[in-house]
Formats: C-alpha cells, sequence, structure tokens
C-alpha cells in the first residue's frame, strides 16, 4: 500500500493539430516529494502541468490518482479529486483580501433552512484564514488589504498558501519565483519547504531556475521537445548535466 | 486559543469597520449628497417640506429599481443596455392587452412576460453565442424599441384604473409614503443583501474582477451571468408597472435613456465598467446626489438642459477623483516591489 504512488501519468500526450505538445511522458509522484520539471521554452512543461491540472484534455494517455484513473474536463474537476495549481499569472482576485481569495468559490456558507441562499459565513472564514496564515513562514503587516496592495512575493505566497491550504494531494507550482528578486524568491521557496514539510500531499515545482529547483527539490524531470528525457534524484546530479538534458547535449 | 482568535477577528473586524466608514468612496458621496442638500435648503424655502422630498424619492423610483440590477451585473463586467426599452416593450404590451379588454390582470402578467422575453434573449446571446453584452443588448435596445412601436403602431396609449402601484400612498407615522418607494427600497434591500451577503454575489465580485481566477477556482460564469440577467427581467418587469401606473398612458418614448440615466448613477456610486468594484449604498447615494440635484434646480428655476450639463459634468469630475485616489494607493505598491 506504501509504495503506492501518489500520481501515476501514463503515456500522456498532447497533440495540436500536426503539433505534438507532448509525446507519450510517463512518471509517478510520491507523497512529501518535492519535484522539479525543467525544460527549454516550449518543451512541454506548462502542457503537461495543464493536463494534470485539468484544463487541458490530453489526446490520449492516463493519469491515475492514488490508484484510480481520472479523466478531467474542466479545473473543477482536478480540484475535487484534490490537485491544486498556482499558475504564472496566480488567478488571484487582486481586489479581494487574502480572506476573500483563500475561499473564492469555496465560501463556507449556511446551512439548513437558508442554505438555498448561500449567505455567507464571513467571520468564520476570517478567523480560518488567520489561524491558516499564522503557521506560514511569512508574515503579512495587514490582512484585511486588497491583494493589490502586496508585493509580488507576498501574492506568490498568498497563492501558495491557497493551494496548500485545500490541496490534499497534488500541488502543482507553474514558475513561483519567475518575476521575483532573490529575497522574495528565497521567501517563496521556504513556503514550498514548509508546504513539502505537511508531508500529506507531493509537489511538482516548474522553475527556470535551476539554483532554486536544486534548493527545494528531491528529484528533478527534464523534458525537451515534448518528452520526458531525465527522471534523477536530486542529489545524484549537477546543474550541468541537467542542462546537458535541457539542450540535447547528453 | 479559539477565544482570543475570535476576539482578535472581532477588534480587526471593528478597526476594518471604522475605516471603511471614514474613508471610502461613499462617504465622500455621502458628504456631497449633505452638502448639496444644504445649499438647496438655503436657496430655496419649499426644498425642506416633507412633500418635496417624498416627491424626490418618487422621481428616483424607477431609475433606482432598474440601477439595482444593473449594479450586479457591471460588477461582474456585464452591462445591459436594453432595460428602457425593455420597459418600453413591457408598457405598450400591458397597454395593448388592457386596451383589448383582457382585464389588467393578463395585462400585468403580459408585460411581466416581456421583459422576462427581453432578459432571456439577452441571457442567450450573450452565454450562447458569447456576443459582448454591450453588443448584445444594444442589440436588444434597438429591436426591442422597435417591437414596441410595432406593437403600439406608435401610438401613445393611456391605461385607465392601473393606479395602485405606481401611486398608492401608504400612511406611515403620518407621513403619506408612496407604495412604489416601498417597493424601491425592498428592492435595494435584497440587492444588497444578495451582492454582500451571499456567495452568489462574492462571486459576481471574482468574475468581473478577474474572470480566469474565477473560472479556475470553479466558479461557473456563464449560469451566474444567465442568473444576473433573468433577475434583471424580473425587476425591470416591475419598474415597467410603476412606469406605466405613474404615468397613466404609454407613448413610444417611454423608458427612454433610462439605461444611461441608471448607469450614470451607478458609475457616480463607485462601479467601475471593469468589474468588481460598485456597492448598492454607494448607488443610492449617487442616484439621490442626482435626483437632488435635478429637484433643487428646478426649484431654482434652472431650465433642464442645464441640469443635464451638470449632471454630466459630476459624473465625470467623480469617476476622475476615483481615478486619482486608486492610483494613489497603488503607486506605494510599485515603489515597494
Amino acid at each position: 500500500m506504501t509504495d503506492q504512488p501518489l500520481l501515476s501519468v501514463r503515456h500522456l500526450s498532447k497533440n495540436y493539430g500536426a503539433v505534438e505538445a507532448l509525446k507519450d511522458v510517463s512518471f509517478e509522484l510520491r507523497r512529501g516529494e518535492v519535484v522539479g520539471l525543467v525544460g527549454d521554452n516550449g518543451a512541454g512543461k506548462s502542457t503537461l502541468v495543464k493536463c494534470v491540472a485539468g484544463v487541458l484534455t490530453p489526446s490520449t494517455g492516463e493519469i491515475h490518482l492514488e490508484g484510480t484513473q481520472h479523466e478531467f474536463s474542466s479545473p473543477a474537476d482536478a480540484l475535487a479529486a484534490g490537485v491544486e495549481t498556482v499558475y504564472q499569472d496566480l488567478a488571484l482576485v487582486e481586489m479581494f483580501d487574502m480572506t476573500d481569495n483563500l475561499f473564492l468559490g469555496r465560501e463556507l456558507v449556511r446551512s439548513g433552512l437558508l442554505k438555498p441562499f448561500g449567505l455567507l459565513r464571513k467571520r468564520e472564514m476570517a478567523m480560518a484564514a488567520r489561524q491558516a496564515v499564522a503557521q506560514l513562514p511569512a508574515r503579512f503587516p495587514d490582512l484585511d488589504a486588497p491583494i493589490e496592495t502586496m508585493s509580488g512575493g507576498q501574492r506568490q505566497i498568498v497563492a501558495i498558501s491557497k493551494a496548500a491550504f485545500w490541496g490534499r494531494r497534488l500541488l502543482l507550482l507553474d514558475e513561483p519565483t519567475a518575476a521575483l528578486g532573490v529575497k522574495e524568491s528565497a521567501g517563496v521557496l521556504e513556503m514550498v519547504a514548509h508546504t513539502a514539510s505537511r508531508g500529506d500531499m507531493a509537489i511538482l515545482v516548474i522553475a527556470h531556475n535551476l539554483e532554486h529547483i536544486f534548493s527545494v527539490c528531491t528529484r528533478i524531470l527534464v523534458m525537451r521537445r515534448g518528452s520526458l528525457v531525465a527522471d534523477v534524484r536530486a542529489q545524484d546530479t549537477t546543474p550541468e548535466a541537467v542542462v546537458a538534458y535541457m539542450t540535447g547535449a547528453q | 486559543m479559539a477565544e482570543t482568535g475570535a476576539a482578535a477577528v472581532g477588534a480587526v473586524a471593528r478597526a476594518r469597520a471604522l475605516r471603511s466608514i471614514v474613508l471610502t468612496p461613499t462617504t465622500a458621496r455621502i458628504a456631497a449628497l449633505i452638502g448639496v442638500c444644504l445649499f438647496f435648503s438655503f436657496v430655496s424655502p419649499f426644498f425642506l417640506t416633507s412633500s418635496n422630498l417624498l416627491n424626490v424619492m418618487q422621481n428616483t423610483v424607477v431609475v433606482g429599481i432598474v440601477a439595482a440590477p444593473l449594479t450586479l451585473l457591471l460588477v461582474a463586467r456585464q452591462v445591459d443596455l436594453s432595460v428602457g426599452s425593455a420597459v418600453a416593450f413591457a408598457a405598450t404590451t400591458l397597454a395593448v392587452v388592457a386596451e383589448a379588454g383582457y382585464g389588467l390582470g393578463a395585462a400585468v402578467g403580459a408585460a411581466l412576460a416581456a421583459t422576462m422575453l427581453v432578459a432571456v434573449v439577452n441571457a442567450i446571446v450573450i452565454t450562447k453565442f458569447r456576443v459582448n453584452s454591450i453588443i448584445a443588448t444594444l442589440g436588444t435596445l434597438v429591436a426591442f424599441r422597435g417591437l414596441a412601436k410595432l406593437e403600439g403602431s406608435g401610438r401613445n396609449i393611456r391605461v385607465d384604473d392601473f393606479d395602485l402601484i405606481g401611486r398608492a400612498r401608504i400612511d406611515i407615522l403620518g407621513l403619506q409614503v408612496p407604495l412604489a418607494v416601498l417597493i424601491l427600497l425592498a428592492v435595494l434591500a435584497s440587492f444588497w443583501l444578495l451582492m454582500s451577503q451571499t456567495r452568489y454575489g462574492r462571486h459576481m465580485y471574482g468574475m468581473g474582477a478577474n474572470p480566469k481566477a474565477a473560472l479556475l477556482a470553479g466558479i461557473r460564469l456563464e449560469r451566474n451571468v444567465i442568473i444576473g440577467f433573468l433577475l434583471t427581467g424580473v425587476v425591470v418587469g416591475v419598474a415597467s408597472l410603476i412606469a406605466v401606473s405613474e404615468i397613466g398612458a404609454v407613448a413610444p418614448t417611454t423608458g427612454q435613456g433610462l439605461e444611461l440615466l441608471a448607469i450614470t448613477g451607478i458609475i457616480l456610486g463607485g462601479a467601475s465598467l471593469s468589474g468588481g468594484r460598485g456597492t448598492i449604498p454607494g448607488i443610492i447615494v449617487a442616484i439621490l446626489i442626482l435626483a437632488v440635484l435635478d429637484n433643487g434646480l428646478t426649484l431654482m428655476r434652472v431650465t433642464s438642459f442645464w441640469q443635464e450639463v451638470v449632471r454630466g459634468g459630476i459624473l465625470i469630475a467623480a469617476v476622475a477623483l476615483d481615478q486619482a485616489r486608486l492610483a494613489r494607493g497603488k503607486a506605494d505598491v510599485r515603489f515597494e516591489l
């Protein structure tokens, strides 16, 4: 039972007409793992993540979560199966505060006779958000401020904490440190490590910056031109070797 | 632990409530409303009489009722320009059915069905044919105005004995409050609840502010837009009954320009065409400002042409001030990055 993988991607392909964005990709993830997904632009990383997140439907191949095959027809299906995704452009509502973002689409509402009206339980949501934030490695000066008043790094941490708050199985992070400065990147990576330390989820991180990948990941998947060309443990490889896989020199 | 957490949330909520009362676009507008009222009460002895103030309220009824669902739509980045024509189409239907001798009950039913028809057409064109709401409802604005004229052959039609909803007055603490004003208050209260206290309202704000984020959060955008337009149909139906009843007649021009009047109030009330912003209290204050201005300027015998100039100028000034305020708030963030 324990050696059953959390996520098993089997022979996944995605075609856009004659263009093969993904070619026969297979890999597995286990609980507690943080795995890096690297590759040059256009290597198929985003396509792969979007297939697992339910945004795209694969042309062929299967996605299994804990032994059960899933065919996601929308992001909502993937969310329901315990797969959370943090997209590069964050998908937060900038005008909303942290609580409203945390509960967007999953608001707590009153039960009983009032249930059909969907009356919000604002106090409970605010309390739950505060408790979640209290455990984060980052500090937020004003939790009630709209997200748009926060820095890029803080927003990224809000997005990851939202995914971690709801995620039960798999967390997909698409370029969490892109467009962030050194200090902010460190904060976000700390957040990733913090989330991984819970041990109940697998985390797949897409990143361009190999230094960031090596600092948090235990295993690295390398993609080139739609195919998975390497699946190596971080401690058994070097950034130079990974670049060689990415460019096809190896 | 939970106790202190609750206390902390309470304290923060109170601080937040205080800040949100002192420093918001809505309070600025309330101050403006009080200022305008003070000014007119000095200039005209008739302004601050209960009969005049009830008159102001009565004049805001149709536009205020229509503005409520339009605010809900605008918050979700949807516009309905067809409400004026929907009022005309429903009013003419009512007049024609009553004229043909089917009785007022059937006429009212037909009028309510008429606005629902407009709403259903809007909802289908926008969600199934994926036409932008401004364009879709511009189309229905023109088309249903034409249908209204066809139906009534372009005539003015009298509607007799249909007084209750638009002209009845109810004695509340010695004040003869028009029933229509009470209906207005009920509609505004319902939409305030819907927008600020329910999951549906929260989703509409989220969809308007960031449709992609809303979609990825599993919110059903199309369904919510359809519900928004259908609610608009119901409420505009009620508004059309009041519009006919107030005047006791229907003309080819009934309801003309109603959409722009309502949207002027909504934007003046702090909503944005790009969605996500706007509240019912803000819109109530804005519509009252516009109504008081009209009323006060009329009492001062200023021609209605100048009133239009003033209305347009105030709209632009208010939005420009909000923009300046928003830009200031965001500039800090850019430097922080």
